[in-house]
């Protein structure tokens, strides 16, 4: 299970803010072209994101559910 | 009148005038009895007898009616059976042709569903203003229904087609019969409790008011409000709406338009992110040809002599920006990519070093360090200097003007 620091909604969250904060043009060159990158580095992160091709599917059994949170089977 | 002219009728004509007077009399009737005799021949109609402790009447639920039927017909059933009576003229016995036959008791059900309902949006259950907000992207679903029906087939195979690049939690829980309600609360409060999940579908097929009942349970309702993340309900068919679809916080018609809603188009994703990053590379060349502009009108305005540290720091940087945005674009925007790198080869010969090693030179008045264009000015300031591209002499400027060009001067030096 990948936990990466950054989910695919913050990726594009802070994809669409670099995209707002490039167009206000409120920024220096330098600093504008830190966020041009990032933004390219986000951009190609969501595509590789987006190319996991199949659901990961889990099982949770009632009997676990009831037992409590976390109790969890990895099933087929 | 006596009863000297007798009438004779055929027993065509008594059966057609006792049916006419029943058909009118009764053409909408709501019967309560218990079935029995109950019979299903090929024909696809349903013939059985309403019964009480005393009393039967014939009756029939014709085939298109009969496939309506949203419960299991059978022997001992006590239902309420609505149709109309007539005559059947070929046995001379009088039937009811029931149109649509319930469950008795179910008027009583609606009744506590109803009061049940009154009660938990008075309470506030169903308050729009505490919807919450599906996210756009989860990354991980919980689906909360029967691990064999069709619902959990039909939500799987619509995210395998939407957006396969998601972790799918099924429930398996029981959606009827007395367990059920306890094992959807206990799902939901787990789910609740795991802080990991992005948002839950909770849903079965369509059925009967008998079959949905645990989406009319109030416990599944308190369970579903207190969920921690946003659930959506899907139960069967747009007719069924239970107590759970109120207070879930998006309402689905299906199973399947609950994965629609839980989860985006991968197609419209990759586009969304095709137009963010078309937009970023346009913002940059813009910016790019901003500062441009800005080093060229610094060349005109200052001697270029003592900014001269300052033009090639920002040509450097300029150099250095162009490379690097070639450099950060991948292929989904190549087209990008050509502009930026013809800016960047525009930016490099708009390097004035470069135009100062071709032999050319700048004057600058002495006095002042400000560029001189004209003759006049050179001959008027005396004393200049004069900035080559490793360094500037001084000189005096004694000449009279020999000749002032104007705008022919692309013409003239042609010549």
């Amino acid at each position: 299970m990948a936990d990466e620091p950054l989910t695919f909604e913050d990726a594009m969250a802070r994809l669409e803010r670099i995209v707002a904060d490039l167009e206000s043009g409120s920024f220096s060159l330098e600093e504008s072209l830190k966020k041009f990158e990032e933004g390219i580095q986000l951009g190609t992160t969501c595509r590789a994101f987006l190319d996991r091709a199949d659901v990961r599917v889990r099982a949770i059994t009632a009997a676990q559910s009831a037992d409590g949170p976390g109790v969890d089977a990895d099933g087929e | 009148m006596s009863c000297a002219e007798e009438r004779i009728f055929s027993v065509a004509e008594i059966n057609s005038i006792v049916r006419e007077m029943l058909e009118g009399e009764f053409p909408a009737v709501a019967i309560a009895g218990e079935v029995s005799n109950l019979r299903v021949p090929a024909s696809g109609h349903v013939y059985f007898k309403l019964k009480d402790a005393t009393a039967q009447i014939a009756a029939v639920c014709f085939r298109g009616d009969a496939r309506r039927l949203d419960f299991d017909l059978e022997d001992g059933a006590q239902v309420i059976a609505r149709g109309a009576l007539t005559l059947y003229d070929a046995q001379g016995s009088y039937q009811l042709v029931a149109r649509s036959i319930e469950p008795a008791g179910r008027g009583d059900l609606e009744r506590a569903l109803r009061m049940l309902l009154a009660r938990l949006r008075e309470e506030g259950l169903f308050d729009v203003a505490r919807k919450r907000a599906l996210p756009r992207y989860p990354a991980r679903l919980a689906v909360v229904t029967s691990p064999t029906g069709a619902a959990i087939r039909d939500i799987l195979s619509t995210i395998e087609r939407r957006f396969p690049c998601v972790e799918v939690l099924v429930y398996g829980v029981q959606v009827q019969g007395d367990a059920a309600p306890s094992q959807i609360i206990a799902a939901l409060d787990a789910i609740s409790e795991r802080g990991d999940v992005d948002v839950a579908i909770l849903g079965r097929g369509g059925g009967s008011i008998e079959d949905l009942a645990a989406f009319n349970d109030e416990g599944v309702a308190r369970a579903i409000h207190r969920c921690r993340v946003p659930v959506i309900s899907a139960v069967g068919h747009e007719v069924d709406v239970t107590i759970a679809d109120f207070v879930a916080d998006v309402r689905a018609a299906t199973p399947t338009m609950a994965a629609e809603i839980a989860v985006p188009a991968r197609a419209e994703v990759l586009a969304r992110i095709g137009t963010l990053e078309r937009a970023a590379a346009a913002r940059l060349e813009g910016r790019i040809e901003t500062a441009r502009r800005r080093v060229l009108a610094l060349a005109k305005s200052y001697a270029l002599g003592q900014v001269r540290g300052r033009l090639e720091h920002a040509m450097q940087r300029l150099d250095h920006a162009s490379h690097r945005s070639a450099r950060a674009i991948d292929g989904s925007v190549r087209d990008r990519r050509a502009r930026v790198e013809s800016l960047g080869g525009r930016l490099a010969g708009l390097n004035p070093r470069d135009v100062l090693r071709r032999g050319y030179a700048v004057c600058a008045d002495a006095s002042n360090g400000s560029t001189i264009t004209r003759a006049s000015d050179a001959v008027r300031a005396g004393a200049i200097h004069i900035i080559f591209h490793d360094g500037a002499a001084g000189a005096r400027v004694e000449g009279p003007i020999i000749r002032e060009p104007r705008e022919q001067e692309g013409i003239q030096s042609g010549r």
